[in-house]
């Protein structure tokens, strides 16, 4: 899809061999995994929390012109839906070809109905568009 | 910039183009480690989902 996921936390690139290599859960993890020991990444994105010295988890999609297009943060006891990140993942890829159209919340996958053009006309029928 | 007197930056806003960003890697794919940089994603053209985790070995 065109697409790389990286994972970033503080800890170094030796605890993400040792742990990758030790943890049996993680078997068919083949993408990069990120070090951020100073928080100088973390920081940027504003998930670096001064006290702990941790990242949140916080998920950031860019777009290959480098412009970001998505964001979505929890606190450390709530795991993140891959299957949402996918789902927003190729709502950004549909909608950077379709520049004219809008996925709605129920959107999930190429295929499923978008707002095609919305504006002025579209003020007050959103239901019309969806469902005609 | 905000007005305390901490070294504080703003944090990026959504449709901000991302200032260029490396960091090492261990890459399971090679078995080694690398380096992650947003200029050689624009590079190759790849769209990029940075996922930020608060630690190793635990649990969620």
């Amino acid at each position: 899809m065109g697409c790389d996921v990286v994972t970033v936390s503080t800890d170094t690139k030796f605890t993400h061999l040792a742990w990758r290599e030790h943890e049996k859960e993680l078997a068919r993890v083949n993408y990069p995994m990120g070090s951020d020991p100073t928080g100088k990444t973390g920081r940027m994105f504003g998930v670096y929390d001064e006290g702990s010295g941790l990242t949140l988890r916080g998920t950031f999609i860019i777009n290959p012109e480098g412009v970001l297009l998505g964001s979505e943060v929890n606190f450390y006891n709530l795991g993140r839906n891959i299957d949402e990140m996918m789902r927003k993942f190729k709502a950004n890829i549909y909608l950077a070809k379709k520049t004219n159209e809008a996925c709605p919340s129920k959107w999930k996958d190429d295929g499923d109905k978008t707002l095609v053009n919305p504006g002025a006309k579209m003020v007050g029928k959103v239901h019309e568009a969806l469902n005609g | 910039m905000c007005e305390c007197e901490c070294n504080c930056i703003d944090s990026l806003k959504l449709g901000q183009r991302v200032p260029d960003f490396e960091f090492d890697t261990y890459e399971p794919a090679k078995g080694d480690f690398g380096t992650f940089s947003l200029v050689s994603q624009m590079e190759k053209k790849r769209w990029t989902i940075l996922f930020f985790y608060p630690a190793d070995f635990t649990f969620v």
